[in-house]
């Protein structure tokens, strides 16, 4: 895997810090680091959030060590206020900062572009385009980073990070012990004085890493330049450039082609050289028109005729993954404009035709079977009907993991979602417009996941309770980083690398932060979640409850359970209002609980008729 | 050579372990290979696809649609979802066991109907109900690992079975090898009898 690649390449470097925040698609390259860590005399440990593994690693790095930082997109923008003021300061070892994009997106509630970070931030940006590429370019990265004394961003997207492939790796050697350790100076402390002194340095380093960079279409295989016949010139990076190869393979002696992997600072002599006689440029990237932009600039500067093709003029997608096919259209459509000879690309044909496909069930990503969080979901669910009928609303406050898949029906149960701890504020933010509705009355609830609460919970819950918001907080504790892949983290007492430590008391925490009414309950009597999700919205002011189960995807089931056909009343509350993915409603029969029920018993809690039962109990 | 298989499924089934073997059993075979798998929230219960490209040459890991040579489909709907990628010439191996959504939405899901479609639409085609053939072998889980039994028993990957197991014994824990090669076995028997040497690919 291209983030396993990732870790092996800093390994290799002589990483000797790495933290990180989990978050797809980059979780991988912390955790294969954690699991060689005690092999190679790593320290690796997860974080609580993106912002605070940046600035353990800068600590680090300032007393010489080689460091690694890992997290999502959008883990870059919690990690951005230390990053912004990181570029002025730089460090003296090495940090190189792994950030995956994800184009689609598939699994991330942005699109966004980290090339754009870089560009904003002035730090360098790597693009490797596969799995080998990551390995070679987190090495260079590291190298960069120690020489130039500056952080460098390596950036991937799904396709790299999450694809596997064969990458040809080195012996690795133990990490280095020879740290020299912090040496007191005014550089570490960053000051308008200073920030003043540093920014001309810090614009006149990207002038000098562009040529850099430049150089490298020389020497290396990550910049390359290849001349084709024709006047109508292709610029790729990431994975994109092959899918240009792939699209053009039939022709690819009409295209000079422009493979760039050292995207930031942009390398403009070396694009200079390539757009010598060139005419027309065709620009394939995913996510935002960087290099377009790049090269616009570039063109501009130096008044040269040279017509680009890209996103800004519709040729491509502005938004979305990219693959081959998307890259012949874009392609085809750019050259309808191009006064040219060059023919157009093909695709292939499909055997069979998608549109005589007969009509296929829609299966959106749902809560898995016995899940923990469909019991509470549908706890509160009940309380809010038993409120609306007294005309209270209840407003539901969704926040980043597993639980967003709460939102889809039959449940229906998130009503807002933002990004990671933003359900805490949100719904604080909503009770403080209680008073300016007069006549309507509301309930705020906020759902929240254990690894979630850690990552950015706490601070919005302290900011309720000063401000005496009148809110409820469900946190849904399964003990683990679940959407991720299951991550220790601080709730759970083993660090990423499987050492005991203390365990952080959800409860104590929200307890110590002034919340007043504070109860925790095991999710296994929907009766009893019930009860206690009423007691704590009918609470005026602050209140939290902390539900305690399992999560199904790393523990056994206990047992399945299976319809009593002669009691089934064939009323379906158990699929009308669970959405659970073991229960299967044919037409005209009883409803049939499938393989994949993992016994959690909320089917038969609600069943009205005592029609579902344990199997072992069914003769 | 170029080879490109398409695995689809729903969450939960083995898709990526699937591409995972078939990954390994390439290398193995000396051959560059790349995949794109559906790995976070969209494997939840989710349709989810692999993408395994293996050839002489590095190359994007997304199979351009009309491109497959093969396409594994777990679950019936799912490989009909994905049946754009199916190249000419390209085979199918499709599971018969359907998962049915709880929630079937507006669209009345027949699995015998696409099982028809598929059949009648593509020569090249085993079609068995796997689950039910793991069932026999131990676990309805190893679906996954029967199909590439029967895949390669039927010469429709480029890897000879006794390769293909040799992949599972190094990737598959112990204490799941026994009913995994009682999969791979019950299905090898069932190929058998459609096995066309004629069609053996070659590496």
């Amino acid at each position: 895997m291209g983030n396993e690649a990732i870790a092996f390449g800093a390994m290799k470097a002589g990483v000797q810090i790495a933290s990180g925040y989990p978050g797809t698609p980059s979780t991988e390259v912390m955790e294969t680091i954690a699991s060689h860590a005690n092999k190679y005399g790593i320290y690796a440990e997860w974080a609580t959030n993106e912002k605070v593994a940046l600035e353990t690693a800068v600590g680090a790095a300032y007393s010489g060590a080689n460091t690694m930082v890992t997290m999502k997109q959008v883990g870059l923008n919690v990690a951005s206020d230390p990053l912004m003021s990181l570029s002025y300061i730089g460090v003296k070892g090495s940090l190189v900062i792994l950030v995956s994009d994800d184009p689609g997106p598939h699994s991330s509630q942005t699109e966004q572009d980290t090339r754009a970070f870089g560009h904003f931030s002035n730090i360098p940006v790597l693009d490797p385009s596969t799995p080998q590429e990551a390995y070679d370019m987190t090495k260079l990265a590291f190298k960069l980073s120690h020489e130039m004394e500056i952080p460098v961003i390596l950036r991937t997207t799904t396709r790299v990070s999450h694809g596997c492939a064969d990458v040809i790796i080195e012996d690795i050697e133990q990490a280095s012990r020879d740290i020299e350790g912090f040496v007191k100076d005014p550089r570490w402390t960053i000051f308008p004085k200073l920030t003043a002194q540093r920014h001309p340095w810090l614009e006149e380093l990207q002038i000098r890493l562009s040529d850099r960079f430049s150089e490298y279409f020389k020497q290396n295989s990550f910049n390359s330049i290849s001349k084709g016949n024709s006047k109508t010139g292709i610029v790729a990076s990431g994975v994109s450039y092959l899918y240009a190869k792939e699209a053009i393979k039939d022709s690819s002696e009409t295209f000079s082609l422009f493979k760039i992997g050292t995207v930031h600072p942009f390398p403009e002599k070396a694009a200079l050289e390539f757009l010598d006689n060139i005419t027309d440029l065709i620009v394939i990237e995913e996510l935002d028109p960087y290099l377009e932009e790049q090269l616009l600039q570039l063109i501009g500067k130096h008044h040269l005729d040279v017509n680009v093709h890209g996103k800004k003029n519709g040729h491509f997608p502005i938004s979305g993954e990219y693959n081959v096919d998307v890259v012949i259209d874009g392609v085809n459509s750019s050259l309808k404009t191009i006064n040219t000879d060059v023919p157009f690309l093909s695709h292939s044909s499909p055997a069979i035709n998608k549109d005589n496909v007969p009509p296929l069930p829609v299966r959106p990503p749902t809560l898995c079977a016995g899940c923990m969080h469909r019991t509470v979901f549908y706890a509160f669910k009940k309380v809010a009907g038993k409120l609306k009928t007294e005309k209270i609303n209840t407003i539901f406050s969704g926040d980043i993991g597993c639980y967003t898949l709460g939102n889809a029906k039959p449940l229906n149960m998130v009503d807002t979602c933002l990004c990671m701890g933003a359900g805490i504020s949100i719904a604080a933010g909503l009770s403080h417009t209680h008073h300016y509705q007069e006549g309507k009355k509301a309930k705020q609830v906020a759902f929240i996941g254990d690894s979630t609460f850690f990552h950015s919970g706490v601070a919005a819950v302290i900011s309720a309770v000063y401000n005496n918001a009148d809110i409820t907080l469900a946190v849904l504790d399964n003990r683990t980083t679940a959407m991720t892949g299951h991550q220790p983290h601080p709730g759970i007492g083993l660090t990423a690398t499987g050492v005991s430590t203390k365990i952080i008391d959800i409860a104590d925490i929200l307890k110590s932060c002034g919340v007043d009414l504070v109860e925790t309950i095991d999710v296994n009597d929907l009766g009893e979640c019930i009860d206690i999700a009423k007691r704590a919205m009918d609470f005026e002011g602050p209140s939290a409850v902390v539900f305690k189960g399992k999560c199904v995807g790393i523990t056994k089931g206990d047992g399945q359970y299976v319809v009593d056909e002669d009691k089934c009343t064939r009323c379906r509350i158990c699929v009308s209002q669970l959405g659970c993915p073991a229960i299967f409603s044919p037409s005209n029969k009883p409803p049939a609980i499938q393989d994949n029920c993992t016994g959690c018993g909320l089917c038969a809690q609600v069943c009205p008729s005592d029609a579902i039962v344990l199997k072992e109990g069914l003769q | 050579m170029k080879f490109d298989i398409l695995i689809a499924g729903v969450g939960g089934q083995g898709v990526v372990l699937a591409s995972r073997l078939l990954a390994t059993a390439a290398m193995d075979a000396g051959l560059h290979v790349t995949t794109a798998e559906t790995i976070g929230m969209a494997q939840r219960e989710g349709s989810v696809t692999s993408h395994v490209r293996i050839g002489d040459e590095v190359c994007g890991s997304l199979i351009p649609s009309g491109n497959a040579d093969l396409v594994i489909g777990l679950e019936p709907a799912e490989a009909a979802r994905n049946i754009h990628f199916l190249g000419m010439n390209g085979s199918i191996v499709v599971n018969e066991h359907a998962v049915m959504p709880s929630v079937n939405g507006s669209v009345k899901y027949d699995p015998d109907q696409v099982l028809e479609f598929l059949k009648s639409n593509c020569q090249d085609i085993i079609s068995i109900d796997f689950t039910q053939l793991a069932k026999q072998a131990g676990t309805y889980r190893a679906a996954n690992v029967a199909m590439l039994a029967a895949a390669a028993g039927a010469n429709l990957i480029p890897f000879p079975p006794g390769d293909m197991w040799n992949v599972l014994e190094k990737m598959v824990p112990e204490k799941y090898r026994d009913v995994n090669r009682r999969a791979f076995d019950i299905a090898l028997e069932r190929v058998s009898g459609i096995k066309n040497p004629e069609q053996a690919i070659d590496i």
